[in-house]
């Protein structure tokens, strides 16, 4: 057993950028590889958007801020959105002419998108990721994963019993453990989104409202909102990045160029990370994808 | 000195030699229980020949070899480096730094600022003695996955502004005699481990006690975390407690024989107890003992706070900390709470 040399790794480790300056910079060049991202919001906040548009990101070459590489989709929401994927390769495409320019293809063949219905076939499936990489002879190798939504897994089939629960925990050290190390072996990004429930004030269960990361408390539309699979699964990932909405906040910037003019503001927070200091930028969606408000 | 001057049976002393017990001092540098078991006879007899050998070969009479009195410890003791945190408050309650020859155990929520610690304490760990540091190395333990480069470069790259900082105020006559030391070479002292399973950590541990007589100046051992490969997979948890047990005496046994730190840094999960949930650190009752010293990391309103949780010669106390973009430094507040008063 040989220790890494620190100084032979590049002193920033490769980043995937999310295809807006003002995430990037908040993010300090975008999502890690060889790490664990987990991206928390209630539904409607643009975790799939991001998700989407990283996948197509990871095209993108290195020195524009993309990893040179494919990107394997992991859903078990259902239906996975092919329309708005087809919708962003298009503007994705146009943006990013040079990369295809000497290659007949399309940026959707580089996504790989594949169904997740439960914790036993996720596991079923990871081996495979294993030759899947090795094997692959594509110009772009896999370099991302992207698995919405982990909560999705875990939220149906256990019971609330402690036998259950214990053995929920368990699975979720799995799952992170196994993720972690295809995202070493292979120096991938990896990252896995996770649903929020509602604080219940004054719940039997006292530790609902335990805070985790800079934030003391987390709202989103009004309402304040724990992560998903409790204290337990955050113990399993490297950084968590929380998004959230307010209903009051509209921006009616570039007017000229959308119909209704009007978008939500959603705003993005780094609730923990072993290289970020706490900080928040705000973005809006468009049709061309996801766009950062100064 | 040969066997025959001790007044044995000539069946005992046959045996001894046919073990390959010729001289006293074999017998003395062997405990009795093991001279019981190489030699096959009982153990009252063995303690009877350790001690007769002993008191031949004129030893100071201890039948048990290596123990020293408690007045020669407490010297070593005192005499023993720290380590510094970068946060003097932490320091302070600390009893100045994590100490070296202890396994100290640092706990607490997501984000808390473990990683930070663990990082912290591989960069301080370098800290050449001119000034006030140990000058060893580090090995990081990495089982999450969780250290970055580029965030051990910047706190390395303040680390050595500080001590340039510090030796231009001590030597301002002494220009020549400043430390010559680079982030990057900070960054070359840290042995690095990435184990992505539990077996890759047991190896590892196992290994270590060799690694370490290879690179003597590793001072510290930095595991980030102990717990994470093994919350998963383990439905024995009697095995679990088996296998870690097993690996906190080999921390242990580093500890004291290479006088180095080991720091391990654990996760926290709710426990049931007497109808409510409430907060502990993982791994169980039994891992608790494993450690010397027991610190953990919470949040108090908006300021992280450390807290003893476990020490023998420690008062328990807390104090807060904060993590900035320089790593590890006293909180704004109670710097302000001091000059106030």
């Amino acid at each position: 057993m040989k220790p890494e040399s620190l100084v032979g790794k590049s002193p920033t480790s490769p980043k995937l950028t999310t295809g807006c300056e003002v995430i990037d910079g908040c993010l300090r060049g975008g999502f890690p590889c060889d790490s664990l991202t987990e991206i928390v919001a209630e539904s409607g906040c643009g975790k799939t958007q991001l998700c989407l548009q990283l996948s197509l990101c990871a095209q993108l070459p290195i020195s524009h801020g993309g990893l040179d590489g494919s990107a394997l989709y992991l859903h078990s929401e259902f239906p996975f959105p092919f329309r708005r994927l087809h919708q962003l390769s298009r503007s994705f495409h146009l943006s990013n002419p040079s990369i295809y320019a000497n290659h007949n293809d399309n940026p959707c063949d580089h996504v790989f998108v594949q169904n997740v219905h439960s914790v036993d076939h996720l596991f079923d499936i990871m081996p495979r990721i294993d030759n899947f990489v090795g094997k692959s002879k594509t110009r772009f190798p896999l370099k991302l994963i992207v698995l919405d939504s982990v909560a999705a897994l875990f939220r149906s089939e256990f019971d609330n019993t402690p036998s259950d629960l214990r053995k929920r925990s368990s699975l979720f050290f799995k799952v992170s453990g196994k993720l972690k190390q295809l995202a070493n072996k292979f120096d991938l990004a990896v990252v896995v989104t996770n649903q929020v429930t509602d604080l219940v004030e004054s719940s039997s269960d006292g530790l609902s409202g335990l805070r985790i990361g800079n934030l003391r408390y987390l709202y989103s539309s009004g309402r304040r909102v724990v992560p998903a699979l409790g204290l337990t699964w955050a113990n399993c990932v490297n950084s968590r990045v929380f998004i959230s909405r307010s209903d009051d906040t509209i921006c009616k910037e570039r007017s000229e160029k959308d119909e209704s003019g009007q978008r939500a503001l959603r705003r993005l927070d780094i609730v923990f990370s072993p290289y970020l200091p706490g900080a928040s930028c705000e973005f809006m969606i468009t049709q061309e994808g996801i766009c950062g408000v100064q | 000195m040969e066997i025959s001057t001790i007044p044995l049976s000539s069946s005992i002393r046959g045996k001894l030699i046919s073990a390959g017990y010729t001289s006293l001092s074999s017998i003395s540098s062997v405990s009795s229980t093991d001279l019981a078991r190489d030699v096959n006879i009982t153990e009252e007899e063995a303690f009877d020949i350790s001690k007769l050998a002993n008191q031949i070969s004129g030893s100071n009479g201890s039948c048990i070899n290596g123990a020293k009195n408690a007045w020669d410890m407490l010297h070593e003791e005192e005499s023993l480096p720290r380590i510094t945190t970068s946060c003097s408050d932490l320091d302070n309650i600390l009893g100045g730094g994590i100490s070296c020859r202890d396994v100290t155990e640092i706990g607490g929520v997501p984000g808390i600022g473990k990683t930070q610690i663990g990082i912290q304490l591989s960069v301080n760990v370098q800290i050449p003695r001119e000034c006030g540091g140990l000058g060893g190395k580090a090995i990081y333990i990495d089982t999450e996955g969780s250290f970055m480069v580029e965030r051990a470069l910047q706190i390395a790259e303040a680390c050595v502004e500080d001590m340039e900082e510090y030796t231009g105020y001590m030597h301002k006559h002494f220009k020549a005699n400043q430390v010559k030391m680079k982030p990057k070479d900070i960054l070359d002292n840290i042995f690095y481990f990435r184990v992505c399973s539990y077996t890759e950590q047991i190896a590892l541990v196992n290994h270590l006690d060799k690694f370490i007589s290879e690179n003597k100046d590793v001072k510290v051992v930095i595991v980030d975390s102990i717990t994470f490969h093994f919350r998963q997979d383990f439905d024995d948890l009697a095995q679990r407690t088996r296998v870690l047990s097993e690996m906190a005496l080999k921390f242990m046994m580093l500890a004291k024989k290479f006088s180095l730190a080991v720091v391990l840094l654990n996760q926290v999960t709710t426990k049931y107890t007497e109808g409510s949930f409430q907060l502990a650190l993982a791994l169980g009752d039994s891992w608790s003992h494993s450690c010397t010293n027991r610190v953990i990391l919470y949040w108090n309103g908006d300021e992280r706070y450390a807290y003893i949780d476990k020490s023998p010669s420690l008062p328990s106390a807390s104090a807060s900390y904060t993590v900035t973009s320089r790593g590890l430094r006293n909180s704004s507040s109670s710097s302000k709470r001091i000059k106030m008063m």
